[in-house]
């Protein structure tokens, strides 16, 4: 007589494999798959004013040591921190972060390594050393170095206590629900924290002035928008909440459906959808030409007889935004690009 | 030869085979013979079945849709819109969802029969997730060519990471049933682990991400036609039905019969391998499928594929529909994948199976 397969013991492991795989499918999502959302902190307005050093080199404080400390409180994501102006070595693992740095011509000593953005560091500035990847510290590059500041963004952000315990690690994480604002807190703290202010503030100048310009067209011109996001033959929506919400919030573009709501890497839609909510704008992400793959390009992709009725695509009305903005929302020439790349499309509208 | 011939064939399975009784006995005891339900109500029944989630998939969408609109647009013998989103969207994607639905659950059946063993299905012999790692590999280096290149790729990886699985596996005695299936997740999970490896470090987690959780959102007209060939090869499998059958026996029964088992498992392998990247390349990984359908049907219908292959055909077809209705409609209007949708239905179904099994004696 054979012995019945079906034993209890065996089959334990088949009833732990689906779970197991549910998990591990989790785990692989959260961890793996960029997600790039702060959570949902409750990150305090800009309110908390910081105190702004005014450049006043003047200000010696007798100090038994040779060179005096100037300390600074940063706004973070955990809250206030006080840190010395001017840390050096300096690591920052956020590619928003990287650009307003870039952007102020300060210089950064240790990065992730093969970052695929531009305007990621400044040119006048040595390159700087590889210190692991977006996702991973490599903890004994970090320790080799002796950084006196990590900054960190949303995708590091879980690292958090780890790189606390190499140096004093900042939480600067965008929030998206209110990306211009803490965006402005980022760039004016960076400004602060490494003595330049006045150019901090001529680079939100630069942003504020964008914004009204832009602003002005897409009051004037009424139609609804909607954020979608190609990756392979797939699409996602993306809402006011999320990284991409700024052209609602910020531009005022009202959405042609308001039930989106937040995810990291969007809602999955059809093409019935676009058909269905029939935006007057449509704004592409292509994320396959974010990893520099050109080869089933958005266009290719919406280009089909749905998406043809609606009146983004007969009015030709279709905005490909830069695919960097999805790595690098909030950062200073992500503004100045998205923002150009939107007030183009509505001044040539018809 | 119908669908619906009431053949009442005494079961392959002979008493002078112990090695016959193996690889079936995983659907319940072997010495108490089950009372086997005639194919021609199963099939009938499931056609029904799916008839009926044909017509609610071509209902249910997020456009505008009537059926009074195609009654008009037939009546006056011209387009209008209803009757384009019938033809651009709505039919597209339900004959996508059943070709895929066929396609999974026939790759499984082989599979099973092929391995000798119940637990198995592509996605534990490392077949998918081979040709997800050649489709990542052949979109890195060449993104501009065409799908068939890239469906050729990925064949041909499903194929070497079968070939590898099965040098694997060749130690293992085939009554040893739990090892072969553990071997094969843990098989998978390296693939895996190496294709995520190369995303992780390209900046392509996303793309991968398309291939490994199936769902139907961008079937279109036009995006889906390669699916056609996975119908082609169910036929071929339908055809060689006996084979299979026979070397599923055993090596001693397919020797004595003639049938050169290492010819017909290799011409499994390769049906496999091809329908897996075809299902990966045009829709993503739907997992479960091969391993719950197969399962279902040879406890109702025995181990004959040439009886029960319409029926696994019919039932895998039948599950995919329904999962991808509730996933479109679950967060109307967006999509839930329909690989989330199964993974959740399948465990439970498996779960069932599991613990159905005892009980019959």
């Amino acid at each position: 007589m054979p012995t019945p397969l079906l034993s209890s013991r065996p089959t334990a492991s088949f009833f732990k494999r689906p779970l197991l795989t549910a998990a591990m499918t989790a785990l692989l999502a959260t961890v793996v798959a960029g997600c790039s959302s702060p959570e949902s902190n409750d990150s305090e307005p800009a309110d908390a004013k910081t105190e702004n050093p005014t450049a006043d080199e003047s200000q010696n404080v007798a100090n038994n040591d040779a060179v005096s400390v100037e300390k600074i409180m940063v706004n973070t994501v955990k809250g206030d921190v006080e840190l010395a102006m001017n840390p050096s070595p300096l690591v920052v693992y956020d590619m928003t972060l990287m650009q307003d740095l870039a952007a102020l011509d300060v210089a950064v000593d240790g990065m992730p390594g093969g970052l695929l953005l531009k305007n990621l560091h400044s040119e006048t500035q040595p390159d700087p050393k590889s210190v692991g990847t977006v996702f991973e510290p490599d903890l004994e590059a970090l320790n080799a170095m002796q950084p006196q500041a990590i900054l960190v963004g949303s995708r590091m952000a879980e690292k958090y206590d780890e790189l606390s315990s190499i140096a004093p690690t900042l939480d600067m994480s965008i929030d998206t629900a209110n990306i211009y604002e803490s965006s402005k807190q980022r760039l004016h703290d960076l400004g602060a924290l490494f003595g330049k202010s006045d150019q901090a503030a001529k680079l939100q100048q630069n942003i504020d002035g964008l914004i009204t310009e832009t602003k002005s067209l897409t009051k004037e011109n009424k139609g609804t928008g909607l954020v979608v996001m190609v990756n392979g033959n797939k699409m996602s929506a993306y809402g006011d909440k999320s990284r991409y919400g700024f052209i609602h919030t910020v531009l005022g573009v009202p959405m042609a459906d308001d039930k989106i709501a937040d995810a990291p890497h969007g809602q999955p839609i059809s093409f019935e959808y676009i058909q269905k909510a029939n935006p007057d704008w449509l704004f592409v992400i292509d994320r396959s030409a974010a990893i520099g793959e050109d080869g089933i390009g958005a266009k290719a992709v919406l280009d089909n007889p749905l998406v043809a009725q609606s009146n983004a695509w007969s009015k030709q009305q279709v905005v490909y935004l830069s695919p960097d903005s999805y790595l690098a929302f909030g950062g200073y020439y992500q503004w100045m690009q998205d923002l150009t790349t939107i007030k183009d499309a509505f001044t040539n509208a018809k | 030869m119908s669908l619906f011939s009431p053949r009442t064939h005494a079961r392959l399975k002979s008493s002078t085979a112990p090695s016959a009784s193996s690889w079936q006995s995983g659907t319940g005891n072997a010495l108490h013979r089950r009372t086997v339900v005639p194919p021609w109500f199963i099939n009938t029944a499931s056609l029904i079945l799916m008839g009926l989630l044909v017509l609610l998939s071509l209902s249910i969408g997020v456009a505008d849709f009537s059926w009074s609109g195609i009654l008009q647009s037939l009546l006056t013998q011209s387009a209008n819109s209803d009757s384009s989103l019938l033809l651009v969207s709505r039919i597209p994607r339900t004959i996508a969802i059943i070709l895929t639905g066929i396609a999974m659950a026939v790759a499984g059946m082989i599979i099973q029969v092929v391995l000798k063993n119940r637990f198995v299905e592509p996605s534990m012999v490392g077949a998918t997730q081979s040709a997800a790692l050649g489709l990542l590999v052949v979109s890195l280096l060449f993104p501009a060519s065409a799908l068939i290149v890239k469906m050729g790729v990925a064949t041909i990886a499903a194929v070497f990471g079968m070939m590898l699985f099965m040098l694997l596996i060749h130690r293992i005695p085939p009554t040893d049933f739990l090892m072969i299936p553990l071997i094969g997740i843990v098989f998978g999970g390296i693939i895996e682990a190496v294709t995520t490896f190369i995303a992780y470090q390209t900046e392509s987690l996303q793309l991968l991400s398309v291939w490994q959780f199936g769902d139907f959102s961008g079937v279109l007209a036009g995006r889906y036609e390669l699916l056609w060939l996975t119908g082609a090869l169910c036929v071929l499998a339908y055809i060689i039905a006996d084979k299979l059958t026979i070397v599923g026996l055993g090596d001693n029964i397919a020797l004595n019969l003639g049938i050169s088992k290492r010819q017909v498992t290799w011409i499994g392998v390769g049906m496999v391998a091809m329908m897996s990247a075809v299902v990966v390349v045009t829709v993503g990984m739907i997992p479960f499928i091969g391993l719950v359908v197969p399962n279902i049907v040879s406890r109702l219908m025995g181990d004959k594929l040439r009886r029960s292959l319409p029926a696994v055909a019919l039932l895998g077809a039948s599950a995919v529909l329904l999962c991808d209705i509730i996933g479109r409609s679950i967060r109307y209007p967006f999509e839930v994948p329909v690989a989330t949708i199964f993974g959740v239905v399948g465990t439970v179904l498996f779960l069932w199976l599991l613990l159905r099994a005892p009980s019959e004696q």
